[in-house]
């Protein structure tokens, strides 16, 4: 299923290390061995517990509209990685990455979001980057 | 051929035992602390090491003002990774029900109570990551967790645990305790069953806990903490859980609402799954306060 998302979608496969720990639930709806790299608009970032949610709309191929939802941290655990609410905006285009749900509904566990300046937003400071792509510091 | 003098035999004999009394004294701590057969039994005898206890004064209680967060992810016992097998010394029930739960995890089956928005329960409640206050004062300590806002009350003004004909399993459980110096004691009963993180053993309703609280360094606050359960542990098991500063500036910890933002759902296998934003069933962070049907307030 992962595939068919790939070939649909024209995700990318990346090889991303870390998985955003969850206290709240168990990750075994997820293929944490696949992985979706997407670039679409922001639509709504919910910022909340137990988890914050991105919402980005994808275009498919097809030209069909793929609503793609990324589950992150809370805020708190976003906030100390740098990642504010007011840094997501919708209508924002963004690439963003993440490991998929096993059963190919279209929802994924947030790795990164890479910004149109650049920047990366991740909970992995090694994945983190300035404007341009430059090297940060963890906050 | 006599090799040894009965004089000489006396004193090997002296020595010997003493190095049979001595040994959980001069080994290391988690070594001594697994001849006490019983958490009160344990917790008395730290009392009575401490002269009685004390309860501080305002001007005498340790500074733990702060904000911390658990030191090793979700681990019980720090050394040990999640998912791998355990330092505890398990029953033959407890036992074969982690070993079931390891194996479910590998086929992908999953779930923690915590996704239907409860609390962690203690002693998991030592594991939880995110943000953590203690607010210490001279008749109880209050030890705040960010997750699920919990509250977990020390009470150290002398009382001792909630009577047998009024007491119940709580989710934090009864925790009294007194001051060995700048060291926090504590017993804890009166807890439900659960399970110390997923990936780890469960235990019963029956577990009980005494931990000495310190600050080991400037950033650095330890819970040495022994678990008693007779239904799961074969023996008591001791682990040091530590918690550090968290040093991000002006950070505050503010209300968690479970329940704000929560559409996880137990499979019929028993594991783990999302309803999604758009299925039937999704319960909508935006329109939970003007409730179902209504529209929601523009953002």
């Amino acid at each position: 299923m992962k595939r068919t998302f790939a070939t649909i979608l024209g995700a990318g496969v990346l090889v991303i290390g870390t998985v955003p720990a969850s206290a709240h639930h168990s990750a075994a709806a997820y293929d944490r061995d696949a992985n979706v790299d997407l670039t679409g608009t922001i639509r709504e970032f919910q910022y909340t517990n137990p988890h914050s949610w991105l919402f980005v709309q994808v275009v498919d191929k097809t030209g069909q509209t793929v609503d793609w939802g990324f589950e992150a941290e809370g805020p708190s655990t976003l906030l100390r990685a740098g990642i504010k609410v007011s840094l997501l905006k919708p209508g924002e285009k963004v690439t963003v990455k993440g490991h998929p749900l096993k059963d190919g509904r279209p929802a994924a566990i947030l790795v990164s979001v890479t910004k149109a300046d650049g920047s990366v937003l991740s909970s992995d400071p090694a994945l983190r980057r300035g404007p341009g792509g430059t090297p940060v510091d963890a906050p | 051929m006599q090799v040894f003098s009965p004089r000489t035999a006396a004193g090997v004999a002296i020595i010997i035992v003493h190095i049979f009394l001595f040994l959980p004294h001069t080994a290391a701590a988690q070594d001594y602390e697994k001849w006490y057969k019983q958490s009160e039994q344990h917790f008395l005898e730290l009392k009575q090491k401490a002269g009685g206890g004390a309860t501080l004064t305002w001007n005498q209680l340790p500074d733990w003002t702060g904000i911390w967060s658990h030191d090793g992810g979700t681990r019980f016992d720090p050394r040990i990774p999640n998912y791998s097998p355990t330092s505890a010394k398990l029953t033959p029930e407890y036992r074969a029900k982690f070993e079931k739960k390891l194996a479910d995890q590998k086929r992908g089956i999953e779930w923690d109570h915590l996704s239907y928005c409860l609390p962690a329960g203690f002693p998991r409640w030592i594991t939880e990551p995110f943000l953590r206050e203690f607010i210490v004062r001279p008749e109880e300590v209050w030890w705040i967790n960010e997750q699920q806002s919990e509250v977990r009350r020390i009470y150290t003004d002398g009382r001792g645990h909630v009577p047998e004909d009024e007491a119940y399993p709580t989710w934090t459980g009864d925790s009294i305790g007194f001051w060995d110096g700048d060291t926090l004691v504590v017993h804890t009963i009166n807890n439900k069953e659960g399970q110390y993180n997923r990936g780890q053993p469960d235990y019963s309703d029956k577990v009980s806990t005494v931990e000495r609280i310190r600050k080991v360094g400037a950033d650095v606050i330890e819970d040495d903490i022994t678990v008693y359960d007779p239904l799961s542990l074969v023996e008591p098991w001791h682990v040091v859980n530590r918690y550090v500063r968290v040093k991000t500036p002006d950070l505050r910890i503010n209300m968690w609402s479970c329940e704000e933002n929560n559409n996880v759902v137990k499979t019929p296998d028993g594991s783990t799954q999302f309803i999604l934003k758009g299925e039937k069933g999704y319960k909508d962070p935006n329109s939970l306060i003007t409730g179902p049907g209504e529209t929601p307030a523009a953002k």
